[in-house]
């Protein structure tokens, strides 16, 4: 058993820990947590994964500007049971719905013989000479769509 | 030469389109008609010299060609062509100049004209074309334009109904006549008429097909031709006005039957069969015209009723291969009829009166149409000098050269029955005492009488065609290459045919001076002779039955169809079954987000689960 | 570390996520769970990028504009949220069912 499988192990206990537990949760403030305790985990997976800069981008925004934004979300919709919610009443046909995507996806992954390579070492030098010349429209274009998405956010949430 | 044959139907077509187009806009429209079919009469005399000149030339512009089939505009020049274009171009320009006149108050005169023009157009297409696909086109053209002049006052009833039973009757031949084209195109893979008989003469179309080729294209001449057992929308036609009479129902289209034949005469002579049906129908039709045309009292019934008799006896000429005799007595009928038809409106338009019961002498007050009016009369009875004689000398000799004495006896009844009835109608308009009508009757203007002194002039002298002229060999060599037989007059036919004449002619002097003949008197008086002819021989009685009994009854059967089950069960049905479907499916619509978002999942899980068991199936 | 583990704990998490869209009323927890399919997707991406021979670095890039879109759905989706709120004073799902039959 190799320090990586554990190391493995743990994290992705993390990750599907905090999922279930926004799914599940009935306090909403606690669904937030779980969220941020799911996101964190993601960046540890990341890391597992050689790509230590996208862990940094992923605790960043999603660990702390997402989840801020989420918070404040939460408070100006002012629910009246903050602690204890209901879920909707499709909930059983909803979990035999997941099961069946679950086994449908897991099963040609389980089929599939991709040739693996050994972890390679992706330096954040390609990373950035990549995104700014192989990927240099989808990256305008991104910026693009947040300044679409801020302006877009005003617009809607005016209170004319 | 092509051109100058072209140029017939195309001015006349383009002069149809101007009249009808411009219908509301100027009163001087018919005159453009008039112009086209003076244009068409100059291209005859054009065509003719040139036949003359260079003997028979075909000209073919293509205009739909693929692997099985080739459609061509195509024009034969050949002595039968040309004779019918030079009787239709002048009989049609006779005719037009009288309608200028006789239909000029008529509100609608525009349109008579245009329908004029349509009419020349498709009769000369049909004339000149070499090919049964253009002839069939013509045929059924012509027969609209007939059927739009007869209903031409369709605000009379009588008047659309007869326009509506000559198009049915007729088209009950022409769907014979199709038949009949398709089937010899089935086995010659051509329409052109040249190739059609030259096969035949080789032996390369089945006897048959011949056989049944040729009676169907039969029936469609029997149809055209107002024959037995077609004949009966003929008389009813004469709702129309009298010059379209005289155009349409004598001279030109109804003498189509007897130029598809004359046309297929190489086709027809391979069948005997088809040539004895010919022989027997023209017959019987013959008699029966003759008959009834004895007890009619309406005058352009009796017309209608010699026409039918007359081309009778061109179609008998033509089941005994005598292609000359028919078509001379064609021109000689022609003329003649159309004299007579124009008289009859003459008559009308100068007296007020139609029943011939209401006139009498009345070429005291009309003697020039009076006089054109026997003239044209005696050339059609068949008496020397006039044409007539020499086309039925032509009938009755061929048909004793054929069938012999049997057929000829018949010949000379249908002859001494032409007599009888011409001569009655004479004699008990024009001659005897006046009655009322008669005296405050007046002589039509000049333009009417022009046309019928010229038709009874050309009537009346047509016996000169038979001699030659230059280049021109008399009719028989012109039209047939056969040398022209000699009028022997001391011959037992001639004498007979002469004798029965003058005997008709005798006979309905002395009825019309109300003597009374002992033979005659009791044909006259009986009952049960004269019931059934008035009646017509009950042949419309016994077709109103049979519509009625089995068409209409069919039709009802259909419109029950049409209402309950296509309209009720399948077109509002389908109405139904989409609002009952929608109304209730509606209710998917939930408006809950989270209800959509499980039926895009389920789709995609339920596709994703599909894909595996499949893969494991196969 | 083999690609299949990161494969399966990408489907798990996606179709924990696709089960919190469907079961959750309040319009914000579903907002939540949308976040945790994305980066079920990011997960798998990256995976790849990693462990696939000849896919370059392509994984990551992708997995940068993936959080990157997301941060502004994110932000868009929360105004609509707001406005809903707006509304009908609550933002459950349940009772914004104007468009129905």
């Amino acid at each position: 058993m190799s320090g990586e499988v554990v190391v493995f192990t743990i994290v992705s206990a993390m990750v599907l820990f905090g999922a279930l537990g926004v799914v599940s949760t009935k306090n909403v403030g606690h669904a937030a947590l779980y969220l941020l305790i799911t996101l964190i985990s993601v960046a540890g997976i990341f890391i597992l994964l050689l790509a230590e800069f996208l862990a940094l981008v992923q605790i960043l925004i999603y660990g702390g500007a997402i989840t801020i934004v989420l918070f404040f979300g939460l408070m100006l919709t002012r629910i009246d049971e903050f602690s204890s919610i209901k879920d909707t009443v499709q909930r059983p046909v909803a979990i035999v719905i997941s099961f069946l995507l679950l086994s449908a996806i897991a099963t040609p992954f389980l089929q599939e013989t991709l040739t693996e390579k050994s972890l390679v070492e992706s330096s954040l030098r390609t990373l950035g000479h990549e995104l700014f010349t192989q990927w240099l429209i989808p990256f305008e274009v991104a910026s693009l769509v947040l300044l679409v998405a801020l302006i877009g956010a005003i617009v809607v949430g005016k209170d004319d | 030469m092509g051109t100058v044959a072209w140029i017939i139907p195309v001015s006349s077509i383009v002069a149809f389109l101007i009249v009808a187009l411009g219908q509301n806009s100027s009163r001087k429209l018919p005159l453009i008609t008039l112009f086209a079919t003076i244009i068409g009469f100059i291209a005859f005399i054009v065509l003719s010299n040139a036949l003359l000149q260079n003997g028979t030339q075909t000209f073919e512009i293509t205009w739909l060609k693929t692997k099985e089939v080739m459609l061509i505009w195509g024009i034969t020049l050949d002595p039968l062509t040309v004779t019918m274009l030079g009787l239709i171009t002048l009989t049609a320009a006779g005719v037009q100049m009288y309608s200028l006149v006789y239909m000029k108050n008529d509100s609608r005169l525009n349109w008579y004209f245009a329908v004029h023009s349509l009419f020349l157009a498709s009769m000369i297409t049909l004339v000149l074309a070499n090919n049964l696909i253009l002839i069939y086109i013509a045929w059924e053209l012509v027969g609209v334009c007939s059927y739009l002049l007869i209903g031409f006052w369709w605000e009379k009833r009588s008047a659309a109904e007869a326009a509506k039973k000559a198009f049915i009757t007729t088209r009950i031949g022409d769907v014979g006549l199709l038949i009949g084209i398709i089937l010899l195109f089935t086995e010659t893979h051509t329409f052109n008429l040249s190739e059609i008989f030259s096969a035949a003469s080789d032996g390369e179309i089945s006897q048959t097909t011949i056989t049944f080729s040729t009676l169907l294209i039969l029936l469609g001449a029997l149809g055209k031709s107002a024959q037995f057992p077609f004949h009966v929308w003929l008389p009813d036609a004469m709702e129309g006005p009298t010059p379209v009479s005289a155009l349409i129902h004598a001279a030109t289209m109804v003498v189509a039957g007897v130029y598809l034949i004359a046309r297929c005469l190489p086709l027809f002579e391979l069948s005997e069969i088809s040539m004895t049906i010919l022989l027997v129908l023209a017959s019987i039709t013959a008699l029966l015209g003759g008959v009834i045309a004895l007890v009619m009292t309406d005058l352009k019934k009796i017309l209608a009723y010699s026409t039918i008799t007359d081309l009778a006896f061109m179609m008998i000429a033509l089941s005994c291969g005598g292609i000359v005799p028919s078509v001379f007595h064609l021109i000689i009928h022609g003329f003649a009829k159309a004299a007579l038809f124009l008289g009859a409106g003459s008559i009308t338009h100068g007296s007020g009166e139609t029943d011939i019961r209401k006139l009498g002498g009345l070429k005291n007050k009309m003697p020039v149409t009076a006089l054109c009016f026997s003239l044209s009369s005696l050339s059609l009875i068949g008496i020397p000098p006039l044409g007539g004689f020499f086309s039925k000398e032509g009938i009755l000799e061929v048909l004793n050269h054929e069938y012999g004495i049997p057929l000829l006896l018949i010949g000379l009844l249908i002859a001494f029955l032409k007599a009888c009835y011409l001569g009655r109608l004479s004699f008990f308009v024009f001659f005897g005492k006046e009655s009322k009508s008669s005296s405050n009757a007046h002589e039509s203007p000049k333009l009417m009488l022009l046309p019928i002194m010229l038709f009874t002039t050309l009537t009346t002298l047509s016996g000169l065609l038979l001699f030659s002229y230059g280049k021109y060999d008399g009719f028989s060599m012109f039209l047939n290459q056969e040398a022209a037989h000699a009028i022997n007059f001391l011959h037992p036919i001639t004498i007979s045919s002469i004798l029965v004449s003058l005997i008709g002619l005798l006979i309905s002097w002395n009825i019309a001076k109300g003597k009374s003949i002992p033979g005659i008197n009791i044909l006259m008086k009986s009952k049960a002779i004269q019931v059934p002819i008035r009646n017509l021989f009950y042949i419309d009685n016994i077709y109103q039955w049979f519509i009625n009994a089995i068409i209409l009854s069919f039709g009802r059967i259909i419109a029950l169809i049409d209402r309950q089950v296509v309209n009720d069960k399948l077109v509002d049905g389908t109405a139904s079954i989409l609002n009952y479907s929608s109304r209730t499916f509606r209710y998917l619509q939930t408006g809950k987000m989270y209800n959509y978002a499980l039926g895009m999942t389920f789709g995609v899980a339920g596709l994703a689960v599909l894909n595996i068991i499949w893969q494991f199936i196969l | 570390m083999e690609l299949i583990y990161f494969e399966l704990l990408s489907a798990m998490l996606f179709c924990i996520g696709v089960y919190g869209v469907l079961a959750r009323k309040h319009a914000v927890l579903v907002l939540m769970s949308i976040e945790l399919i994305l980066n079920a997707v990011t997960i798998n991406a990256v995976a790849y990028a990693t462990h696939v021979d000849g896919a370059g670095i392509t994984g990551q890039i992708i997995a940068i504009f993936i959080i990157t879109i997301a941060a502004a759905e994110f932000g868009l989706a929360l105004a609509i949220i707001l406005r809903l709120y707006a509304q009908q004073s609550n933002a459950n799902l349940d009772e914004a069912n104007r468009m129905k039959w």
